[in-house]
């Protein structure tokens, strides 16, 4: 299986971090980080996106330095840097829990990493100044990270990890401790900061939407492995597998048989004995069980008019939530006990619980997965 | 009384009776150490109460003579040089010990322990027996070794619990940012951390400057310490001399005791 | 998927990378444990080596034992035997050495010391034969097989009879053990009277300390915190000068008979100081501290809700007492408990200056040994056994609370 698009050598961006078949284990039976090849390219915001225990993190401090691969490498710039350590490696890091030292003034601490590369005096001063300006805590300079509220350490922290102008900075789910209003605002921020900056970020996290918001392209880890990577758009509209499908955005994944083809459409039997058409996809022959993926925006309710020839289903709605905005419906078809299906509001008029009601979707909207 | 509405009055009565004996306890714990006070002022030689006459006579002995003042002179010489020791070397095993790749935690750590566990007369008498070879017995630095091993385990405890609470991502972040690992532990780790090190230090300080059997055994005339003293005094015989050194003790060990809360105190206010 | 050699190559992997953290770990606890191993570990290593060492005999009469070599035992030894004794017994007197061999054989044979003693200045006065005759004529013990067995049995450097002596076990001429004279059998006694001290001050800590934990974790924080301070200063203060104020206290002119006294309790004055009553009353309050402090960080652990959820469920206050929460304390007792104990075994101050002659305690008939009797071996010997007592028990304590789980105050 290799769902890893490899990027081409000589290709422009040219690299600044390459994992090349990088596996760390703890005991020696168990890999927190398996078969690991991946490319960060110069200038680019990649996010390693998984649940919690999938290897991300690890992959992380494999990279900052606080971890070894067991076996593999790691290069940075060219150079393999399994054995530099964390203080040699002139990366940023910024900690979910941002890690400001308590005993600082938050002036101190932006003017630390300065310190360790002997840069005192004037020139420390003015560089804390713009740190602190760039983040809007010009006036904060002598409190003490305890004076701060949780979104304003986090702008300390990020302004030291920035300060001494790293090639590279990493984030380890910064974000994770800020409610959902200023985790937004500080997602625009952030990405802001690294396009004007023109440096490379590497982030983690488990957030899928911050993921789809900030990322130029994202590694979605699981068990270990990354089983995609891609751009936002094209993880969405083309999971490669039941994993990736199942974890960024909501989804329908309907279980399958492949009857037959025709004409570049595959025929999906569903469990319920409807059938379905979807283009098709590598790897798939007639007489294979497949997964069938719907997203529950793509399909409407009744027969919807459009160009695309469409795949009509029938069920029967179980319940009906209101959303404002839309509706979600839980509905009985295609073998699934709740198929899930989101309409907007103004079209979900006259529908009941219990009704049979017939959905319908585009062809190219319902997409194999043979993985 | 500390106790819910939904009490039975049998349930009060229970807890009036605990509540007495629990006072009751207390004042076995602490009553007993304040009557070496009014026996030191007291004018009398011997120890009756209620106290004929208040004076000053037995302080004035103990700082008479050289006897007594030579005694805290060597104690607070011995105390200082064994806290600086094991405040060191207990606090560097702290910082490795409370690291996820140290091997063979448990082992080591009850061998930290155990000077604390094994019984002081079997250190003294093998102190005896092994710094004697070395000719280091009556001497100041064997006493100040042996003491040191004696109050490393109460460094190696406090510090390990204040490591505990100590967020190993400050020490990440500082290396991240450049720092050498002396850089990290001087201007990041050790600030976060000293009022534990402090209490560490303190309670070896305390250790040492307490402590009679091994110094028994293995000191001389010339580096008699104060406990010392005290016990030869009590044995052979008991004088009001004594109770003025006893209460200077008292004194001093609710001033160490105090030291020790304040710093606790901050390294909470601190979280 | 891997095959058996690689992950093989892979443990090894996993091994190296972890090398480096570990090394730094350890290497920062390397000074401490080297500074332990020398000050700490190889004084009780030499103590439990003194408890074995046996010296006097190979270095005073190393022929003699040689010559016993062939003995078989039974009859007198031949003259050649008694030849190099006497020769080695006059190089002895001139190097002041007899004495010493005379008191190491006097503590397995009576008499031992002034029979050789007086063999060596005999020998050295008139070093002539034949020199069994003169032995005997000397002291006919001289002829007893057993005396000789006594001899050959110490031709080797180390023995086992101090060992044995500490425990009232002595070995026959013939090699068998045996108890001792039952007006002899003091150690097992002073062992047995150790753990029974020691049981008796964990018992009432743990009577006297429960419901002091328990109120502690109860009380509005202000009467909490006078509460621990209670509890903490005697932990600080000197325990000279505890045990000073215990010295007064029980003194047959001192407060408590005052009070006993007063309060008409007793008609007489009670010996209390250097008394079973004041080493354990004194013993109780110094470890009462201990004793508290893990009940009741563990007690402070258990969340009040649980007996609020155990009334609600019907349970009354003391079957909810006993059933819900004082199973949740055994962690603290059983850490508190085994402490006391533990410090209890080693204690030598208290009895010293408050014990009377039957409160003496093993730590301090080590002493005793030591300083009054010089006897190292038998002291080194006792200090073997109150070790292994106490190791055994810090064992229990490791396997069922942990070294970590200690904390101060």
């Amino acid at each position: 299986m290799n769902l890893v698009h490899q990027t081409p050598i000589n290709t422009t961006p040219p690299d600044l971090v390459r994992f090349e078949g990088v596996r760390k284990s703890y005991d020696g039976i168990h890999f927190v980080v398996d078969d690991l090849n991946l490319s960060v390219r110069k200038g680019e915001f990649l996010t390693m996106l998984g649940p919690s225990g999938s290897g991300k993190t690890t992959t992380l401090m494999m990279l900052g330095g606080f971890e070894r691969p067991t076996l593999g490498h790691i290069l940075l710039d060219g150079r393999p840097v399994e054995r530099l350590p964390p203080e040699k490696r002139n990366i940023g890091f910024v900690f979910q829990n941002y890690a400001l030292f308590p005993h600082m003034t938050v002036a101190e601490n932006i003017a630390f990493p300065l310190q360790c590369r002997k840069i005192t005096g004037a020139a420390a001063e003015t560089k804390v100044k713009a740190a602190l300006e760039r983040v809007q805590l010009g006036a904060f300079g002598n409190r003490k990270p305890v004076q701060l509220s949780g979104g304003q350490q986090q702008r300390v922290a990020l302004a030291r990890a920035l300060v001494f102008e790293p090639s590279l900075v990493l984030m380890d789910e910064p974000l994770g401790a800020l409610d959902k209003q200023l985790r937004e605002h500080m997602q625009v921020e952030i990405k802001h900061l690294q396009q004007s900056l023109g440096i490379t970020m590497v982030y983690v996290t488990h957030d899928q939407s911050e993921a789809l918001t900030m990322s130029d392209r994202i590694a979605v880890f699981h068990d270990g492995r990354i089983q995609q990577l891609d751009g936002p758009r094209r993880l969405y509209d083309c999971p490669s597998n039941r994993f990736v499908a199942g974890f960024i955005g909501e989804s329908n994944l309907v279980d399958g048989l492949i009857d037959g083809f025709e004409g570049g459409e595959a025929i999906v039997r569903a469990p319920d004995g409807a059938v379905l058409r979807a283009p098709a996809v590598e790897g798939a022959k007639a007489g294979m069980k497949v997964t069938v993926l719907i997203r529950p925006e793509r399909m409407a309710v009744h027969n919807a008019d459009g160009p695309e020839r469409q795949n009509i289903v029938r069920g029967l709605i179980r319940e009906i939530f209101f959303l404002g905005d839309h509706l979600r419906l839980s509905i009985a078809a295609l073998g699934l006990d709740e198929l899930l299906v989101r309409i907007p509001a103004a079209q979900g008029e006259g529908l009941v619980a219990n009704a049979e009601v017939e959905l319908a979707f585009a062809i190219s909207d319902a997409r194999i997965l043979t993985a | 009384m500390w106790l819910p509405s939904y009490a039975t009055p049998g349930e009060r009565a229970g807890r009036i009776a605990v509540l007495v004996f629990v006072v009751a306890v207390l004042a076995f714990l602490v009553a007993p150490l304040f009557v070496v006070v009014p026996l030191s002022f007291s004018n009398d030689p011997f120890f009756t109460f209620p106290v004929p006459k208040y004076s000053m006579r037995w302080y004035e002995d103990f700082f008479a003579g050289n006897r007594w003042t030579d005694g805290v002179l060597n104690s607070f010489l011995t105390a200082s040089l064994t806290t600086v020791l094991a405040t060191v070397l207990g606090t560097m095993a702290s910082l490795g010990i409370t690291r996820p790749d140290f091997p063979w935690r448990k082992p080591v750590m009850a061998l930290l322990i155990s000077p604390m566990i094994v019984p002081i007369v079997i250190v003294a008498v093998g102190g005896y027996l092994f710094f004697g070879r070395l000719g280091l017995t009556n001497t100041r630095l064997g006493l100040v070794l042996a003491h040191t091993a004696l109050a490393v385990p109460f460094v190696v405890i406090t510090v390990t619990a204040t490591l505990s609470t100590y967020d190993a991502n400050l020490t990440r972040a500082a290396q991240s940012l450049g720092a050498t690992p002396l850089v990290v532990f001087f201007r990041v780790t050790l600030p976060s951390i000293l009022p534990g090190v402090a209490s560490g230090a303190v309670f070896a300080f305390a250790t040492s400057f307490d402590e009679v059997v091994v110094a028994l055994f293995l000191t001389g005339a010339e580096q008699r310490t104060l406990p010392v003293q005290m016990f030869s005094g009590i044995r052979d015989q008991i004088n009001p001399t004594i109770m003025a050194a006893a209460s200077m003790l008292l004194v001093f060990s609710t001033a160490l005791f105090l030291a020790v809360g304040w710093l606790s105190n901050r390294s909470r206010a601190a979280k | 998927m891997d095959t058996t050699l690689e992950k093989i190559k892979i443990l090894i992997a996993v091994r190296e990378a972890a090398r480096p953290a570990r090394r730094a770990a350890f290497s920062l606890a390397l000074p401490l444990l080297v500074f332990l191993i020398v000050t700490f570990v190889a004084p009780i290593v030499l103590l439990l080596f003194t408890a074995v060492n046996n010296p006097e005999p190979q270095a005073v009469i190393p022929q003699t034992l040689a010559a016993l070599e062939r003995w078989d035992g039974k009859a007198m030894p031949e003259e050649a035997v008694f030849a190099a004794l006497a020769k080695e017994l006059a190089q002895a007197q001139q190097d002041r050495t007899a004495a010493l061999l005379g008191k190491r054989f006097n503590y397995e044979v009576p008499g031992m010391r002034s029979r050789v003693v007086s063999a060596a200045r005999m020998a050295l006065a008139n070093p002539t034969g034949p020199y069994r005759e003169r032995f005997l004529a000397l002291d006919a013990e001289w002829g007893s097989p057993a005396l000789w067995a006594v001899v050959k049995r110490n031709a080797g450097t180390l023995t086992p009879y101090y060992l044995l002596n500490a425990i009232d076990l002595q070995q026959e001429p013939d090699g068998s053990l045996q108890r001792v004279e039952a007006d002899q059998r003091v150690f097992m006694t002073i062992l047995g009277r150790t753990l029974f001290v020691a049981f008796t001050v964990t018992f009432l800590t743990l009577v006297l300390g429960y419901p002091v934990a328990y109120m502690l974790t109860i009380a509005p924080s202000g009467v909490a915190r006078i509460m621990m301070l209670c509890v903490l200063l005697p932990l600080w203060t000197s325990l000279l000068v505890r045990t000073t104020a215990w010295v007064v206290l029980l003194q047959t002119d001192g407060v408590i008979n005052d009070a006993l006294l007063a309060l008409g309790f007793t008609d007489h004055r009670l010996q209390l100081i250097f008394s079973r009553f004041g080493t354990v009353a004194a013993m109780t309050h110094i470890q009462l501290p201990f004793t508290i402090l893990p009940i009741y960080s563990v007690m402070k652990s258990i969340p009040p809700t649980q007996l609020r959820a155990a009334r609600s469920l019907g349970a009354g206050p003391l079957s909810s007492f006993w059933k819900i929460y004082a199973p949740q304390t055994v962690p603290g007792v059983m850490a508190g408990g085994l402490i006391t104990f533990i410090l209890s075994l080693g204690y030598y101050i208290t009895p010293a200056l408050v014990g009377g002659p039957g409160d003496q305690m093993v730590s301090n008939f080590i002493s005793i040994y030591i300083n009054r009797d010089l006897n190292w071996g038998l002291a080194s010997a006792l200090g073997v056994i109150l070790l292994t007592v106490t190791i055994a028990i810090y064992l229990v304590f490791l396997r069922l609370v942990g070294a970590e789980k200690l904390r101060m105050g």
